[in-house]
């Protein structure tokens, strides 16, 4: 089955741009079959790098198949590359964690925000550009945590109907 | 031709989306109905073009006939569309201080109003429109009326007039007032709009101030809010449109006063004070159609059905009336306005069809072509499957004469796309495929009906069932096959049947207003007569609102027939019916049991004497009052018997018609020229301009002497 949407109009969701006409009308229906290589392909145009985008990972961060090795890697828009796609990137990224009164106090009225004794937020930034890929609310001790481990093989077989892009390990 | 024997008395008009309907009845029930293509930019000329078409049947013109004429009523979407588009005033509010973001917040369920149900419970699709009036626009004043109506904090007076102030300064072209609790205590909210209009005058300014206890003083704030809002945001710009309408008219003669169809039911003059009532119109009107048709017919249980392009519309008549709705929904907003129940489902004619990509199962709707009819019209643009497509495939409709031969379809391009995307993947014949999906629609329509009737607590033996709409005709025998009514009637004039409807509505207004009354079972006589007393001054305060309106368009006082009513329950239930009263005038304890055993009867109707539940006690919640005045109506037509054998003339061939996996040759015939008394054996398709009558076998029809087809299962 053809496509019931424009590559057009693709990139406008991604944008957030797409009128809401239409964004209902994709909400409410079932996925198009080609939607996820419409998907990719608008935000391959967004980046600057050469690297394949084998999955997003956020709004700003994909796991992409370097351009020279071939290898899985996780990476920001800006390009700054955090490690291999079965690690966890958190611990690649520059962190900052509210844990005090006055930290909550920046992003929360007071008495309005979580006692630091019970829960912290963890921000994590991407040490080049700064942008902000994930913020946690775990209780102070809590390992950081590794939200992602997807299956990619099968995804792409079974889910999407797509060859596999090639890896090496 | 006996064209000049009778004048010309009635219009009706149904200004739709795409196509502006007329329909004009003579004295002795002729009737034609006329179509063009509407005409956002100026409605009159559409509905000028409209009449045109429809008395050229006759050969006569508007010049001619527009004098003739003792009425004419309008329904239409344009009240809607303006408010749908946000194209209304720039209003400014006036609330209670601290509430000025209510607006704004809106009713968590306006998120996902005309929603279908697979995307109520999808939370991604939720989402608020644009307020009608922004924040900005919106000035809190301090004033506080409790629940009971008791005034805790005065209202500061001198706060009011800097709000006005201040709304001229952002440009409000209206200015509302609605503070809480108004419809208990209305002192706060008229002295506010006493105090706005004389600040309005002091700056010299001329803009209309709407208070809400002055339009709509019933319970449930944001309703309430809403629809006076919608009056000063929409309601103006309409009557324009309406004046130009009128203008028209008189222009070509027209000595008569438009009225325009309001959702209760009732028509109301294009000058009337609440123009926000006639937001909703065009499918009452067949509500009303079918009233007076059953009159005619005997018929006092009725189950409307109305099938158009996109939904499937649903109301019961019982016991000769339909049920009101006070507290409706339009345009995704909570109203408080009396609207004619019904219920609909966003399946119909021109649904789109789809198959599920993972369950492989076939899905109707919720979108539809609309008037761009499906794949089977090249121009249409569209290259997915709508359920027209099967309709012409499986020879239900004749490609030739699709609205009268306006556009020509294309059989070959529709089975194509069947093919590609439903009878392939399931791998079915073309004609299985398209024939599960009429089954589908059919079936899907019929358990809507039959779950309407049989919830409400009724019986289908009991009713008859009125098909009309476009595309009703095709449908009636798929969704009324197996339900059991009474009788299954086709008009045959069902594609004008909604303009047809408006013309039949009395010259009614309504006025509601929100009172507490309760009184146990055993109250004295003492405590009776009091509630009658409050109940009264209710009625006496909305008869004078009532008799205003008539007023305006040059009736007297005493023209006026009053019809009080009031809403019931046993206290502490949450649903209340409404009931026309049995007193006229309510004062004695007497008046208060009469009063009374009307609510327990209908109460026993609609439910079940059992449970009856008088020991709770009795509370009155709202008080009613309809007035009207004689209005020329439409007669039928009244032709004599020509036989069960049709003229030669109306037989037009055959064509091949596939139903129940096989090919059959129907029998076709030209429906202007059936005669009363003619009897047709399907399989049979009866074609006219404007509408497709299918029988198919098991099925057979008898036309009747007022032009009604009558259809029937064959045993």
């Amino acid at each position: 089955m053809s496509s019931t949407y424009t590559n057009e109009q693709v990139a406008h969701l991604v944008d957030g741009s797409l009128d809401w006409e239409t964004t209902f009308r994709m909400l409410s229906m079932p996925k198009d079959n080609s939607r996820f290589q419409q998907y990719i392909d608008a935000l391959q145009k967004k980046v600057s790098f050469k690297d394949r985008i084998v999955l997003p990972l956020g709004p700003h961060m994909h796991i992409v198949q370097s351009a020279k090795t071939k290898q899985w890697v996780i990476k920001c828009d800006c390009g700054h590359e955090f490690c291999d796609y079965r690690e966890n990137w958190k611990l690649h990224a520059a962190i900052y964690v509210r844990d005090t009164e006055e930290a909550m106090t920046e992003v929360y009225p007071k008495l309005m925000a979580p006692d630091t004794q019970w829960q912290v937020y963890r921000e994590y930034y991407c040490p080049t550009c700064g942008a902000m890929h994930d913020v946690e609310a775990p209780t102070p001790w809590y390992p950081v945590i590794h939200d992602f481990e997807p299956d990619i093989e099968a995804f792409y077989k079974e889910w999407v109907n797509l060859p596999v892009p090639e890896r090496a390990d | 031709m006996q064209v000049q024997d009778s004048t010309v008395q009635v219009m009706g008009i149904d200004a739709g989306g795409t196509m502006t309907d007329t329909f004009f009845v003579r004295a002795d029930g002729r009737f034609v109905v006329g179509k063009a293509q509407s005409n956002p930019g100026d409605e009159s000329l559409a509905i000028f073009n409209s009449s045109e078409d429809a008395l050229a049947h006759w050969n006569r013109t508007v010049d001619d006939v527009y004098p003739e004429l003792a009425t004419c009523v309008y329904s239409g979407t344009a009240m809607l569309n303006r408010i749908l588009m946000r194209k209304g005033l720039d209003v400014g509010l006036i609330c209670n201080r601290g509430f000025e973001q209510i607006h704004s917040m809106g009713r968590a369920l306006q998120s996902y109003l005309g929603y279908a149900l697979e995307d109520r419970i999808h939370l991604n699709t939720h989402r608020y429109d644009e307020p009608l009036v922004p924040v900005s626009r919106t000035r809190g004043v301090t004033e506080r009326t409790d629940v009971q109506g008791k005034v805790v904090i005065p209202l500061r007076e001198e706060e009011v007039r800097q709000a006005v102030r201040e709304l001229v300064e952002v440009g409000s072209q209206a200015i509302v007032i609605c503070l809480l609790q108004s419809h208990k205590n209305e002192a706060s909210e008229q002295r506010a709009r006493d105090l706005a209009i004389d600040e309005l005058q002091k700056l010299k300014v001329d803009i209309p101030v709407f208070a809400s206890v002055d339009y709509y003083p019933s319970r449930k704030e944001s309703h309430r809010m809403n629809t006076t809002i919608l009056e000063a945001y929409g309601a103006e710009p309409s009557r324009q449109t309406l004046k130009k309408v009128s203008d028209r008219f008189k222009k070509h003669g027209a000595k008569f006063d438009l009225r325009v169809m309001a959702t209760h039911g009732g028509t109301i003059s294009w000058k009337a004070k609440e123009l926000a009532r006639t937001i909703v119109s065009g499918p009452i009107g067949g509500v009303i159609g079918s009233k007076l048709l059953g009159e005619y017919l005997g018929d006092e249980n009725i189950a409307c059905s109305d099938i158009g392009g996109t939904s499937f519309d649903v109301a019961l008549i019982t016991k000769g009336n339909f049920a009101i709705k006070s507290d409706p929904d339009m345009a995704r907003l909570v109203l408080s306005l009396p609207l004619v129940a019904m219920d609909s489902v966003g399946a119909g004619a021109g649904s789109f069809v789809r198959l599920d990509p993972y369950s492989k199962s076939i899905k109707l709707g919720p979108d539809s072509a609309g008037y761009r009819v499906g794949t089977c019209w090249p121009d249409s643009g569209l290259d997915t499957v709508s359920v027209s497509d099967c309709h012409v495939v499986l020879g239900y409709l004749n490609p030739e004469n699709f609205l009268g031969g306006a556009i020509k379809l294309d059989v070959q391009r529709a089975r194509d796309h069947i093919k590609a995307q439903i009878a392939d993947p399931l791998g079915l014949s073309v004609e299985d495929a398209a024939a599960g999906v009429i089954e589908l629609l059919d079936l899907t329509l019929s358990e809507y009906l039959r779950a309407n009737i049989s919830a409400k607590g009724y019986n289908p033996a009991e009713f008859t069932c009125f098909s009309y709409g476009g595309a009703g005709p095709v449908h009636t025998y798929g969704y009324t096959e197996g339900v059991g009514f009474k009788d299954v009637v086709v008009p045959a004039w069902a594609a004008g049947f909604s303009a047809f409807g408006c013309a039949c509505a009395d010259f009614e207004y309504r006025y509601d207003k929100s009172v507490d009354l309760g009184v146990a079972q055993f109250a004295s006589d003492e405590e009776k007569a009091a509630a009658c007393v409050s109940l009264q001054e209710a009625w006496s305060e909305l008869a004078v609102k009532v008799i205003e309106e008539f007023v305006i368009n040059g009736y007297k006082a005493e023209d006026v027939m009053l019809i009080p009513g009031y809403k019931m329950q046993y206290m502490g239930q949450l649903n209340d019916l409404e009931i026309v009263s049995p007193v006229s005038t309510a004062a004695t304890a007497d008046d208060w049991n009469r009063i009374i055993e009307t609510f327990e009867t209908t109460y026993g109707r609609v439910y079940a004497n059992s449970a009856r539940s008088p020991e709770l006690g009795f509370s009155i919640t709202g008080a009613i009052l309809r007035g009207m005045v004689v209005t020329q109506k439409p007669v039928l037509p009244e032709d004599p018997d020509a036989g069960p054998t049709p003229p030669k003339e109306a037989y037009l061939g055959t064509r091949p018609f596939y139903r129940h996996k096989k090919w059959v040759e129907a029998t076709l015939w030209k429906m202007e020229s059936l005669k009363a008394g003619n009897h047709i054996v399907g399989p049979a398709i009866i074609e006219s301009d404007a509408t497709t009558f299918v029988v198919p076998d098991g099925f057979e029809t008898t036309i009747d002497k007022h032009r009604l087809f009558h259809l029937k299962e064959v045993k």
